[in-house]
């Protein structure tokens, strides 16, 4: 009888038992926000690691498994994730994450992008036709996505509203404090020009006031022409850059070839949280960014 | 990680309908040693469909319609080259398709959108394909059957570039290249050594190894699938000795 108590009670207490919130992120700088904004209400799976080019993935059966169980669904937007996300939404068929639904949630859709083209000419268009998608290198848009979505969770987990307030304007307290050291420790960075390797830097020299002084691959997956290479090596000889950045994902034989080239020094920056081994966190990555801007590390 | 069949299944399912084309056209490829065919046909079916991307025509039909021509006009090219320098036929079709995946990067060089997402247009991965896809790829599989058995005696060589064109057309959409030259090549291998039936025995028991290792270790499906038919084609084949 005792048991058959026990056990009763328990069935009747399960409803009102902790329930997490099952995320799934695309990215891991999203991954890493929903664990800051979530903490133990909320269990994150990420689609992609910070080793891997979030424009394409190889299908795993993990994937849909996990977008299936899916309450929210947390990517970057703006086409980044054009390549595989549309299909692994319909492979999934889960209704709460499809678009428009208030369980897709889409970081880009929270800011303002930028490299948006204005023309409708083709010949202007170029691989991200919504702007440039790259939006995790600047924190004050990771403040403004945190904020989006914080009031999301709350929206689909209701009964945790509370907690996800407080835990979001934790967070953004910590983070803005962050941004201003951050600002503090690079202002003799700003008007400096770094060559990139791919045009994911956008957003961090916005907001840091550095300017781009070329690209050395500007289509991802395609080398870069003898042309376009010997048109970059004059425009350096003519006005000097004072760096080279790529991120670890980058093929780093076209950067070693411009370096030797030019003599300009190679700065090594994590892309996302994961990136390099002092990128273990959304504040670390940044630490990481502007000690290696910095130094002029490699 | 279990076996979750509603990810699998139509993944193993894709592979049967791929099996069931491309088991028979493997065995005559192997006869006629233009075992890299395969390569160059699918490659020249991406160029096809880039080619037509560039022309600004974005209707999903024309698409196809372009990677059909252009994988059937380089067949029957290599068609007429078996035909006329025969000692020089595999060179060829390796030519065909190192050529042709050049051009479409420098076809892409010139274009402002860079393409990225076309060099997937023909890439095919096995678990995003859908139900309706699979119905498609079967009718065609079951065309590609039924013109091979009734007409090969009388049409022959020029008969089988054609289909084959056709089925390495569809079927890389669905499975990407080298899981279209694995189940083309690897069971036909087993059935020349001990017929057809064991031969779509090993492709079907490769598929199923392959998805369910894939689904065990959350491993990509469409490589986990070709390692399963060079496992299963390798115990199928070497089992028994041939009298």
């Amino acid at each position: 009888m005792t048991r058959l108590l026990i056990a009763l009670t328990l069935v009747l207490a399960a409803p009102f038992a902790q329930a997490t919130v099952r995320v799934f992120t695309c990215e891991p700088e999203w991954e890493a926000l929903a664990r800051e904004l979530g903490g133990d209400r909320v269990e994150v799976y990420a689609a992609t690691t910070a080793q891997q080019d979030p424009h394409r993935i190889q299908a795993r059966p993990s994937l849909i498994a996990q977008l299936r169980q899916a309450d929210l669904l947390v990517c970057t937007g703006a086409d980044l994730e054009a390549g595989w996300l549309p299909v692994l939404l319909r492979q999934a068929r889960n209704p709460t994450v499809q678009p428009g639904q208030p369980g897709h949630f889409l970081a880009a859709d929270s800011v303002r992008l930028l490299e948006v083209p204005t023309t409708l000419d083709r010949a202007e268009g170029d691989v991200h036709p919504q702007g440039n998608p790259h939006i995790q290198v600047d924190p004050r848009r990771i403040a403004t996505v945190a904020a989006a979505l914080g009031r999301r969770l709350a929206e689909i987990d209701a009964a945790n509203a509370a907690v996800f307030g407080a835990r979001t304007d934790d967070f953004l307290k910590r983070w803005r404090a962050a941004i201003a050291r951050w600002e503090r420790q690079a202002a003799s960075l700003r008007g400096k020009r770094f060559v990139v390797q791919h045009a994911e830097w956008v957003y961090l020299f916005d907001w840091l006031g550095i300017q781009t002084a070329g690209a050395i691959e500007p289509k991802p997956g395609l080398p870069p022409a003898a042309g376009h290479l010997a048109a970059l090596k004059a425009q350096l000889a003519s006005r000097r850059a004072d760096g080279i950045v790529r991120s670890p994902l980058g093929d780093p034989k076209a950067v070693e070839w411009l370096a030797a080239e030019t003599g300009l020094p190679v700065i090594e920056l994590p892309q996302t949280v994961g990136a390099t081994a002092d990128a273990g966190s959304l504040f670390a990555l940044f630490d990481a960014i502007l000690g290696r801007l910095s130094d002029g590390r490699r | 990680m279990n076996i979750d069949l509603s990810i699998v299944g139509p993944a193993f399912v894709t592979g049967l309908v791929v099996l069931a084309s491309h088991v028979p056209l493997g065995r005559r490829v192997l006869e006629r040693g233009i075992v890299f065919l395969d390569l160059a046909v699918a490659q020249l079916a991406a160029t096809g469909a880039v080619a037509v991307h560039l022309l600004d025509i974005e209707k999903e039909w024309a698409v196809q319609l372009g990677a059909l021509a252009a994988a059937l006009l380089g067949a029957f090219a290599l068609y007429g080259c078996e035909r006329r320098w025969p000692r020089f036929q595999e060179a060829l079709i390796g030519a065909t398709f190192v050529v042709s995946a050049s051009l479409v990067m420098l076809l892409l060089a010139g274009s402002p959108h860079g393409g990225e997402h076309l060099q997937d247009v023909l890439a095919g991965q096995l678990l995003w394909v859908t139900w309706e896809q699979i119905a498609l790829a079967a009718a065609a599989s079951a065309g590609v059957l039924i013109l091979w058995r009734t007409l090969r005696d009388r049409l022959g060589a020029g008969l089988f570039y054609g289909l084959f064109a056709v089925a390495v057309t569809v079927s890389v959409q669905l499975v990407g290249v080298y899981l279209v030259f694995a189940s083309l090549i690897l069971p036909a291998l087993v059935a020349t050594r001990r017929g057809l039936a064991v031969g779509y025995l090993a492709g079907a028991v490769g598929y199923a190894v392959g998805l369910a290792v894939s689904a065990l270790l959350d491993l990509p499906a469409g490589p986990s699938a070709v390692c399963g038919l060079a496992v299963a084609s390798a115990a199928f084949g070497v089992g028994v000795r041939a009298r």
